[in-house]
């Protein structure tokens, strides 16, 4: 049979097993509204018992650790979406940016205006003789040439604004990586599996972030270290406690723009295009796909506007009843011209920088006179070569989408239609695929938070109960004292 | 069986939920104040290509309208100078009956020359009519004056081309906006002897030389010019006639294109103040439950 102090040990057991109890129930109050925190439970068992003859005493309740209620996998799940939503998010964003104005469907969009430029030849086909109509067209065309620029330099500048954040966004991520990885270490190191859970909630906190900025695959190791690596594999950025940092160089393939780099042993990898979600992915997609497909459509355009006229305009006579030549093209461009057929060439590029670089000739805006109304010699009556460059409006193949020099698409109004329905699928897509994870990340923290999160309710039961325990072995506690106060001092008395 | 339901998974959802009524809110509203159903091409983007596609096509309707009121002008003027020069014939003819009567005397037919040179004159001026700063019998020569006076009472010589002149007012037809000179005043393409200038000339020799029939001649040759006269003002009235319907039948089209793109681009406001409404509603209940939600707490009732 067990002695007093036996009994004693065994009630202030459970003293201390309440009060390490009541402790993770204030834990768990404290961290009530900690993002990423996973509730704590302590784990009582009652102690080893004693075996006096064939008879079993027990020796009060010991704490075996205090244990993290968490899921790893639903964790691994949560890293994934949540760099889905990120990444639809700001390739939403960015889209959105730019939409109104280039999808412009009104009186100052690109569509208008072009069309605002042809009639400008309509109306020039009634009156060549009339210089007044001759510097209307050329403002209607350096209007055109201003809608155009404006746009393409939107999205240059949404482009630079997107390349800017990579900068910094991959400073971040360093940043973050270290973080996870000292924490690694931490929890590799920990006494028992599991039993570091704070560090862990740390880890996993770190890591939503980190799945916000860079779409990340997650892996748990056996020593419960996460290994990192880009959603597409291509590079490792954490594995155990050491990390691999990405790092950033101008790269003039890129248009000078920062091409994303991972530094493994001393050799540097290109991981700009394995970058596919979060922030990150978002702006580097937005940067080198999808503004810069707008981009190129605009140049198509232009190159097609530019090339079509150019053409007929050197086929005509100005009103002075002289023939243009190749040096009295309507348009100047930055991009060289087929020396026959007088259109832009290509290039291999879709006439990259077209929109930037066109103008009206300088010799026209100089001289008027020099627009090739006419299309025979001498007449300053004539508006045959006016008609058929008005006609270029409603013609069926005036743009080269394919890049091969020869027009294969058109009218103008519906290259542009389709650019405006472009951005507009493009805004549509990743707002409802934005939607999308918005809703299927909640799910999951929220199947998250009916494990892991901290209801209140069920901490002040806890508590009560905890706290009626603790009352009730301090009261077993001064029962024994008062046994051993009767055996020591009352007896013999 | 009951789930785990701590509070944040409540804040969580209503949140969300809420975030999106304000978004809709937000939406509607800008449909209200703007009168726009799309905000953005993203919100319907097979839409805003059709509005683009009907603005598009509104756009060069009216500049068709424009273009057919430019080419009404000049054959406006080509028509007017037409009916002066068959009033003038018509003169002409009264005079040459005048002078044809057996009573004339070789003096009393040198008066009349006098008349019949000041319609000359008069119909040369007209031939040499501008309009809008060309001249509209040149052909396409319009800064050249069309007929100049070498030997008068020879005709003029027609310093004109023949090219005609087209406007586009649809997009795969043109009208011609011009008549040649030559044919109006020198009776080119027309029947045998239709020039004005010509049988002009024939009655003033006639009256001169005091020939009655040199004078019945030019009667017979102001006849067929009349008849060629008349047949270009016909033909000016007829271009001017289809013009009229062309524009009124655009003007149509495009009432109907706006229709169209009115049905895709403005605001259905009774659906838009519905949703509008109703989304007042959603937010002020789910901000009243949200904060009742958060109120009640087993804390509240431990002493």
């Amino acid at each position: 049979m067990p002695g007093l102090n036996a009994s004693l040990y065994l009630g202030l057991s459970g003293l201390q097993a309440q009060q390490a109890a009541l402790n993770v129930v204030g834990h768990n109050i404290a961290n009530v509204n900690t993002p990423g925190y996973t509730r704590q439970r302590a784990d009582l068992t009652s102690s080893q018992s004693l075996i006096e003859g064939q008879v079993y005493f027990g020796t009060g309740v010991t704490l075996n650790t205090v244990q993290g209620i968490r899921d790893r996998f639903l964790d691994l799940q949560i890293y994934r979406e949540t760099a889905r939503q990120t990444g639809a998010e700001d390739r939403y964003a960015g889209v959105d940016a730019v939409s109104s104005i280039v999808g412009d469907t009104g009186d100052t969009g690109i569509g208008a205006q072009i069309q605002a430029f042809f009639q400008g030849f309509q109306e020039l086909s009634a009156r060549p003789e009339d210089g007044a109509l001759r510097t209307n067209l050329i403002g209607k065309a350096q209007t055109m040439i201003a809608g155009l620029q404006t746009r393409y330099r939107l999205l240059a500048d949404q482009r630079d604004s997107a390349d800017r954040a990579v900068g910094s966004l991959v400073t971040e991520v360093n940043t973050l990586t270290a973080q996870i990885a000292q924490l690694n270490q931490q929890i590799s190191s920990e006494t028992a599996p599991g039993a570091n859970n704070d560090a862990r909630d740390q880890r996993k906190a770190l890591t939503d972030k980190l799945a916000g900025l860079v779409g990340i695959n997650v892996f748990e190791g056996s020593k419960g270290e996460y290994q990192i690596t880009l959603d597409s594999g291509a590079a490792v950025l954490v594995s155990g406690s050491n990390t691999y940092e990405l790092h950033t160089t101008m790269d003039a393939t890129l248009d000078g723009h920062l091409r994303v780099e991972s530094l493994v042993g001393g050799s540097t990898i290109d991981v700009t295009a394995g970058i596919k979600e979060g922030q990150l992915g978002a702006k580097l997609d937005l940067r080198d796909t999808i503004l810069v497909g707008f981009q190129r459509q605009l140049d198509q355009i232009a190159a097609g506007v530019a090339g079509q006229v150019n053409k007929l305009h050197r086929s005509g006579f100005g009103a002075d009843g002289l023939p243009m030549n190749t040096n009295n093209d309507f348009f100047t461009t930055g991009v060289a011209n087929d020396p026959i057929t007088g259109l832009p060439v290509s290039g291999g590029n879709f006439y990259k920088g077209m929109v930037d670089n066109l103008a009206v000739s300088a010799s026209i805006i100089a001289n008027p006179g020099l627009i090739a109304a006419a299309g025979s010699s001498g007449a300053q009556g004539d508006n045959t070569n006016a008609l058929a460059m008005a006609k270029l409006q409603l013609a069926g193949s005036t743009v080269d989408t394919n890049g091969d020099g020869a027009p294969d698409a058109g009218p103008f109004s519906t290259m542009v239609g389709s650019l405006i329905s472009d951005v507009g699928t493009q805004a549509q897509k990743w707002k409802t695929q934005g939607s999308t994870q918005q809703n299927l990340v909640s799910a999951l923290q929220t199947q998250r938070d009916r494990l892991s999160g901290v209801d209140l309710d069920e901490e002040a039961a806890n508590m009560m109960t905890l706290q009626r325990g603790y009352q009730a072995s301090g009261r077993f506690l001064s029962v024994i004292n008062g046994l051993t106060d009767q055996l020591v001092n009352q007896f013999g008395k | 069986m009951s789930f785990r339901t701590p509070s944040t998974i409540q804040n969580r959802q209503t949140l969300l939920d809420l975030g999106r009524t304000k978004e809709r809110l937000a939406q509607n509203s800008t449909r209200i104040s703007s009168g726009k159903r799309l905000t953005s091409p993203g919100d319907d983007p097979a839409a805003a290509a059709l509005i683009l596609d009907f603005g598009t096509s509104i756009q060069a309707n009216t500049q068709f309208i424009k273009q057919a009121d430019s080419a009404l002008g000049f054959l406006k003027t080509s028509e007017d100078v037409v009916s002066a020069a068959v009033d003038h014939n018509m003169r002409l003819q009264e005079l040459a009956q005048q002078g044809l009567a057996a009573s004339n005397t070789a003096a009393s037919r040198a008066a009349i020359v006098a008349e019949v040179d000041g319609i000359r004159a008069n119909l040369l001026a007209l031939a040499n009519t501008k309009e809008q700063g060309k001249y509209i019998f040149a052909g396409t020569q319009t800064q050249t004056v069309p007929f100049t006076d070498g030997a008068p009472p020879a005709p003029p010589t027609w310093n004109g081309s023949a090219g005609a002149i087209n406007l586009d007012v649809t997009a795969s037809t043109s009208v011609t906006t011009n008549v040649s000179g030559d044919s109006v005043f020198l009776g080119v393409g027309g029947a045998p002897n239709a020039s004005i200038f010509q049988a002009i000339q024939d009655l003033r020799d006639g009256l001169t030389g005091n020939s009655a029939a040199q004078i019945q001649t030019a009667i017979d040759h102001l006849s067929t010019a009349l008849d060629h006269l008349t047949q270009i003002r016909t033909d000016l009235g007829g271009r001017q006639a289809g013009l009229l319907a062309l524009q009124g039948n655009l003007s149509g089209f495009n009432l109907t294109l706006q229709d169209l793109q009115n049905a895709q681009q403005d605001t259905d406001y009774p659906q838009a103040v519905t949703e509008y409404t109703n989304d007042t509603t959603i937010q002020s209940a789910t901000l009243s439950a949200m904060a009742k939600a958060n109120k009640a707490n087993l804390f509240d009732y431990l002493g």
